[in-house]
């Protein structure tokens, strides 16, 4: 089960996700970056306090935009990662090419 | 042994009865001249008797033959050969009439034996009608046979058997005892005359050539009759071979049986047209009920559908309208309307409000038919029908007559049987398609399975400095797991695992390519890195946008007991030292496969190089394992994986693997399932000990 929560603050969208990422939901995580992108934000913040397990169809979906937002100027940020989450970015090496945050403060800091 | 010649009935019977005419002819000749040469010949009329009823037997084996064996004929070839028969009989009486008018008082029209001939001729003649027709019309009596109809008629025959030999009794006298045996024998023809079941199955053309059969027959009847009666007035003939009960009551059942078929006929004929289209209906209703063969087409069963309920109704124009909704396309049947017209008629029909209604309900399993009368020069009347497969309206059809309030309630039952009943051919047709289909599919993924397995090696390249097992395991038919070996030289080996991110078709196919750019870059002599750099330019190009691949190799040098290492993005490997007795993940930086699918890659990964020692073991998976998850949504993790190695380190690579596995499913439970597609490869480096071996 996955949800999905979108804010705003400090002219960062934020998008929350709660449970779990995997191939049958991972398209809702992609058509919800999507509309955050047509809104033409300058900066994405992803939170992950409450992502219990993403599986690498999820990774997928961070992977795809990696190009395209360099290419626009737009900045993706996660944080608040559960150390099992993280883990499977830094397995990826993932952590090398997204900034990962341990918590919000941090993200907005930089 | 004496063959005896099979025996025809038919002729035999046709033979005897011939014979038998002529023994009758030569006995009364006989009788006539002794009597006019006034001598007793000593013939007893009994002997003409005995021979009468014996042409009646014989003449009856003939024709019960013949009328069977043509059973299947028709019923209007059946009147045809009865009332032929009675034309021909005529035609003959009306010659020996003519030819006596003719003669007039000369010599020859007073000649006795020349009258009583024709006399017998005449006899045979009407006794053949007689007996053919009254076995034709035990045939149409019993058309639709029942007990009981089956017992009336052999009643009637054993009275008509009993007739036979009232001569005896009777010596031919015209007395009460006759009146009254010929008044039972009526009662008997009359209930019997009441089976007139055939008569309806007539078609209208055929009812009216069966009338013009019947009215022959009734006229030949009623002149042969005369012509018996005449010949019993005139007192010529010594022995009356024709005032016979047995005739004289074939008469009336000829007669009357005729003449009831001919007015039921005559008053069937108005309503014939509705019997007809029952007719019609029934099997409409048989043909609509067929289910489809799966390559048919729905519109047939809509093309038969239409014009039943067309023909049902009498209605002057119909179409069906299908709402496109991917299984077929918008069908759009018209009958006898052109397109304007139709256009016209559906906008007066989207102007009804009752039609509106219709149409916007959210329960179109309970739409009944709806009446419409129409303001339009010239259909003032429609039917609309839904259309309703699987409680989805997908249509609907409109029949439009041109009489004001043109359908009535029986119609509009008969339409409403024939739509139900078109929609279950329909859905059932629908369903064994999916069926065939989806069969097709599951056919297909066996084959890629079969065609998978076929990608993972069957034999690991090993030397005996080391032993090897591997193990993969899909989530589905199919997978995106991967795994080989290849031997450089004689003492340089790689090992691969790989695995493509997602699981199912997608993955199978993605990791196809993985073994094609893996299998042709091994040949190259790279260093891990620069694999790993190559196969990510190779696979960048051909990945989907949001599929990436992870990989781990491992090159190893027996000679110098080296192994060298490269990880891209992949779960890390499990390296147990014997030496120290303990094991570590080889953890370090490694980006995935296609994530960067330009030259910044290079920066990204690196290559770790490690001597082993005997006892050592290299354990590679996929993250499958380590994310699979038990009952309680958790992960079996890397530590269980590192704590059972330690525990089996002194176990061959394939006792380790199977006690991994055994674990695994055990963690997960009997029942759960492992979500993704899980592999893994043992690798031990041989103890000196054994290598002497």
């Amino acid at each position: 089960m996955l949800r999905l929560e979108k804010s705003q603050e400090n002219e960062i969208e934020i998008l929350s996700l709660y449970g779990e990422v995997d191939a049958s939901n991972s398209v809702i995580l992609d058509e919800a970056i999507q509309e955050i992108v047509a809104s033409g934000t300058k900066s994405i913040l992803i939170d992950g306090k409450n992502l219990d397990y993403i599986s690498s169809a999820g990774l997928g979906v961070f992977m795809s935009y990696l190009e395209d937002f360099q290419d626009q100027g737009i900045s993706m940020k996660i944080c608040d990662l559960a150390p099992r989450v993280f883990e499977v970015f830094r397995i990826l090496g993932l952590d090398q090419l997204i900034p990962i945050f341990p918590d919000r403060a941090a993200a907005f800091a930089v | 042994m004496v063959k005896l010649p099979s025996i025809h009935i038919g002729k035999l019977s046709l033979l005897l009865a011939i014979l038998v005419w002529l023994a009758l002819l030569f006995v009364d000749l006989v009788r006539l001249f002794g009597m006019i040469n006034e001598m007793d010949s000593g013939i007893s009329d009994e002997i003409t008797w005995i021979l009468e009823i014996l042409f009646f037997f014989t003449l009856y084996g003939f024709y019960n033959y013949s009328v069977g064996k043509n059973i299947q004929s028709d019923f209007l070839n059946l009147l045809w050969r009865a009332s032929s028969t009675g034309i021909f009989a005529t035609g003959v009486a009306l010659l020996t009439e003519l030819f006596y008018i003719s003669m007039g008082d000369s010599k020859l029209a007073t000649e006795p034996f020349l009258k009583n001939f024709f006399y017998h001729v005449n006899f045979a003649l009407t006794t053949i009608f007689l007996i053919s027709s009254a076995l034709l019309w035990k045939h149409l009596i019993l058309y639709q046979k029942n007990k009981q109809v089956v017992k009336q008629w052999q009643t009637f025959e054993f009275a008509m058997l009993l007739a036979m030999f009232f001569v005896f009794f009777n010596k031919n006298n015209f007395d009460y005892s006759f009146l009254f045996a010929m008044v039972i024998l009526f009662v008997i023809t009359v209930v019997l005359s009441g089976n007139l079941k055939w008569i309806p199955y007539l078609t209208f053309k055929e009812k009216w050539k069966s009338l013009l059969f019947l009215f022959f027959l009734l006229i030949c009847t009623v002149y042969l009759f005369r012509r018996m009666l005449a010949y019993s007035a005139a007192e010529a003939y010594q022995v009356n071979l024709t005032d016979n009960l047995f005739l004289m009551a074939l008469f009336g059942f000829i007669f009357t049986y005729a003449l009831f078929s001919f007015l039921v006929t005559l008053f069937n004929l108005p309503t014939s047209s509705v019997f007809e289209q029952k007719l019609t209906e029934a099997i409409n209703f048989q043909r609509l009920s067929q289910s489809i063969q799966p390559d048919d087409n729905e519109e047939q069963v809509l093309d038969i559908l239409l014009d039943s309920c067309m023909s049902a109704s009498y209605a002057d124009g119909a179409w069906i309208e299908i709402s496109p909704d991917g299984q077929t396309e918008g069908i759009n049947q018209l009958r006898f309307l052109d397109e304007p017209t139709k256009e016209e008629l559906s906008e007066l029909i989207k102007n009804q409000k009752a039609a509106v209604g219709w149409a916007s309900t959210d329960r179109p399993e309970m739409l009944q038919p709806l009446l419409i009368r129409l303001d339009h020069p010239r259909y003032e009347s429609t039917l609309l029908v839904p259309l309703v497969i699987n409680k989805v309206a997908i249509g609907r059809m409109v029949l439009c007559k041109e009489v004001r309030d043109g359908f009535n309630k029986e119609m509009v039952n008969i339409i409403s049987t024939f739509v139900r009943q078109a929609c279950i051919s329909v859905e059932n047709h629908r369903l064994l398609n999916q069926a065939i289909q989806n069969e097709r599919y599951q056919e297909e993924l066996k084959i890629a399975q079969r065609v998978q397995k076929a990608l993972l090696p069957a034999q690991l390249d090993h030397p005996d400095q080391f032993d090897i097992c591997a193990f993969s395991n899909a989530a589905d038919e199919v997978g995106g797991d991967y795994y080989d070996t290849y031997k450089v030289d004689e003492n340089r080996y790689v090992l691969i695992i790989g695995d493509v991110s997602g699981k199912g078709t997608s993955a199978a196919f993605h990791m196809a390519q993985m073994k094609g750019v893996f299998q042709s870059l091994i040949q190259l002599d790279l260093s891990p890195a620069q694999f790993m750099i190559r196969a990510n330019a190779a696979l960048g190009k051909c990945l989907e946008r949001n599929h990436f691949i992870t990989a781990s190799i491992f090159q190893i040098d027996i000679a110098e007991r080296r192994i060298c290492h490269a990880r891209a993005g992949h779960i890390p490997t499990l390296r147990y030292q014997a030496k120290e007795a303990k094991s570590e993940y080889l953890f370090f930086d490694g980006l995935g496969l296609g994530i960067l699918r330009n030259r910044q890659y290079e920066n990204h990964v690196q290559e770790k190089t490690f001597t082993y020692e005997p006892g050592d073991i290299l354990v590679l998976i996929t993250d499958g394992i380590v994310e699979a998850k038990n009952q309680k949504g958790q992960q079996f993790g890397f530590e269980r994986i590192k704590s059972l190695v330690e525990i089996h380190h002194d176990k061959t690579p394939k006792e380790i693997q199977n006690q991994l596995i055994d674990a695994l499913h055990v963690f997960v439970g009997g029942d759960g399932m492992i979500e993704d597609d899980y592999s893994m490869m043992v690798v031990k480096f041989q103890q000196p000990t054994t290598q002497t071996l």
